[in-house]
């Protein structure tokens, strides 16, 4: 059984991997993703981008946030690379 | 083969001094009458000579003069003719047609529809005819001024629904010049669709042979066409795109087409240009037609799209197009009837007017309008790429944003893999569209999935 860290490692694999996807698709160089990373100010970023990686989340993940809370209370701003990460570990572990 | 062959006695069938009703059943008699053996309709064909089933127009006439005994005989408030085998559609028809009774066209996936019929007789492939429900009404005398004609639309803008016709406008489309009788024409379409109907009955009208292949899939398609000498090709543009892409090349180089006439989407001009590359003495014609309005123009320039000066004046049909301010089609049939808005949207190339999607279609994203059609060209244009499909995806961020599918030449050229003609496909969409209608998922498939009338969906699907 993974550890909720071992979950939380897994899960911000996959939100790097999906950054580095859509810099791939959008013909951007790569850059550096720690967590502390502001989504627009650091990684450059914008809605269109982050709509793509929620796409490409859901399908390694299984999950999308947006959608499965739709109705229940509200989720906190997303700015970095950990709040994207927190919020996907927090719908998986509801779920489960 | 020559129109010589084409029996007189036919051509004075399709005169208008036979009503319109009747004409249907006139036609395959005389045609009967003068060549019995003449081969009407072939079934499963491309599968090669043994699993062939041909039905002779002696035949025909003989299944419309049964049913229309049956029909005499049990006074039915109206028929629901099942798609089927296509011989026995073809006679319940004709008999239907010239007994005036009522007729009602639904293909299998419109079955919901026929609760609005429940009075009415449901025949199928042993054109038997069931007496009207007991509690039900009866009829003795048809109306003989003019018999109605129900088709189910394909659905394309919205749930199927049933479009009163009159045999006038059924048949409006089926009136054609000596030189298109006794041809070979392919049908691809279900037979009891708006589209297929138009097939079947010009082929049958005419002294033709009909020949419908054993599935969809593009060989079969390729070798019914080549074994059965079809010289008429009617297809949605997607279908004959597989054919130019995907089809078996022996059998494509022995097509001999007359005339190739593409309806039900738009055609762009990529494939018109294939089109007349691969069968340079076919006359490509473009048709617009709804289920609803029946055929409304033809375009057979071998360019997308329509001539701008259309716009606003009276066509050969008598219809008249005129625009919204959104760029929607509109289309008024007559100077009595009233505008109709088609749901499909035109934009203004110099001096066309070209297909840009259906309205339902459009893709928003962040409140931006991105039209399906114009990615799904973009991609077809890359080398390596044989077919696409844009639609939207929901989101939350955005509202939707464009997704696509492309089916790659297979094999692959050599030196080329997926990731590289997918980065080829990506980068052609950023030179030629703005930066919200490039796609930002983009799948391989092996196949575009398509409607049961032959159109690909640009909703998503199983979602």
């Amino acid at each position: 059984m993974t550890s909720i860290d071992g979950a939380t490692r897994d899960i911000a694999a996959e939100v790097r991997e999906a950054i580095l996807a859509v810099y791939r698709d959008t013909a951007r160089p790569p850059r550096d993703t720690p967590g502390s990373a502001l989504l627009g100010g650091d990684l450059g970023l914008d809605s269109l981008d982050l709509a793509q990686i929620i796409v490409l989340l859901e399908r390694s993940l299984g999950v999308d946030p947006f959608r499965d809370a739709r109705g229940s209370a509200p989720h906190p701003p997303i700015r970095t690379v950990d709040h994207i990460v927190a919020l996907y570990a927090a719908t998986l572990a509801a779920r489960s | 083969m020559p129109s010589s062959v084409f029996p007189p006695r036919s051509a004075q069938a399709q005169a208008p001094d036979v009503a319109a009703p009747a004409r249907l059943a006139a036609a395959i008699e005389s045609v009967a009458a003068a060549d019995p053996d003449r081969v009407a309709i072939v079934t499963a064909a491309g599968l090669g000579p043994d699993r062939r089933r041909a039905v002779s127009y002696g035949t025909l006439a003989s299944d419309v003069a049964v049913m229309e005994r049956r029909l005499a005989e049990a006074h039915p408030i109206g028929v629901i003719a099942r798609s089927g085998e296509i011989a026995a559609l073809v006679a319940i028809v004709a008999a239907c047609g010239r007994q005036r009774v009522p007729l009602a066209l639904v293909a299998e996936d419109s079955r919901d529809l026929v609760g609005e019929l429940r009075d009415w007789s449901v025949c199928g492939d042993d054109l038997a005819v069931p007496s009207p429900p007991a509690q039900g009404r009866s009829r003795r005398e048809y109306d003989s001024s003019s018999p109605q004609v129900v088709v189910a639309t394909s659905g394309t803008s919205g749930p199927p629904k049933l479009v009163e016709h009159s045999w006038d406008s059924l048949l409006a489309a089926a009136r054609l010049a000596e030189q298109w009788h006794g041809r070979g024409w392919i049908l691809v379409y279900d037979g009891t669709r708006w589209a297929g109907t138009q097939v079947w009955l010009q082929a049958i009208l005419t002294g033709g042979r009909l020949i419908v292949p054993a599935s969809r899939d593009p060989d079969c398609v390729a070798r019914a066409a080549a074994d059965e000498d079809v010289s008429i090709l009617p297809a949605t543009p997607t279908l004959l795109r597989r054919v130019i892409a995907s089809a078996d090349s022996d059998a494509v180089g022995r097509m001999r087409l007359d005339r190739i006439t593409l309806g039900g989407e738009a055609a762009d001009g990529q494939l018109l240009e294939q089109a007349r590359a691969l069968f340079p003495t076919a006359r490509v014609t473009h048709v617009y037609a709804t289920t609803e309005l029946g055929e409304v123009f033809r375009v057979s320039d071998g360019l997308p799209g329509f001539p701008a000066e259309w716009l606003g004046r009276a066509l050969p049909g008598g219809a008249k197009l005129s625009t919204r301010r959104d760029g929607e089609l509109l289309v008024q049939l007559s100077r009595d009837t009233a505008e109709v808005a088609t749901g499909d949207l035109v934009e203004r190339r110099g001096e066309r007017y070209e297909f840009s999607g259906r309205r339902s279609d459009t893709i928003f994203v962040g409140g931006a309008k991105v039209f399906p059609r114009r990615v799904e060209d973009v991609l077809r244009a890359v080398p390596g790429v044989v077919d696409a499909r844009a639609y939207g995806l929901p989101s939350a961020i955005t509202g939707e944003i464009v997704a696509a599918q492309i089916v790659a030449v297979d094999p692959l050229p050599e030196g080329v893999t997926p990731e590289n003609l997918r980065a080829a496909a990506l980068a052609a969409c950023r030179s030629a569209l703005e930066a919200h209608s490039v796609p930002r998922v983009l799948d391989f498939t092996r196949k575009l999935f398509t409607n049961p009338s032959g159109k690909v969906p640009r909703r998503p699907v199983g979602r």
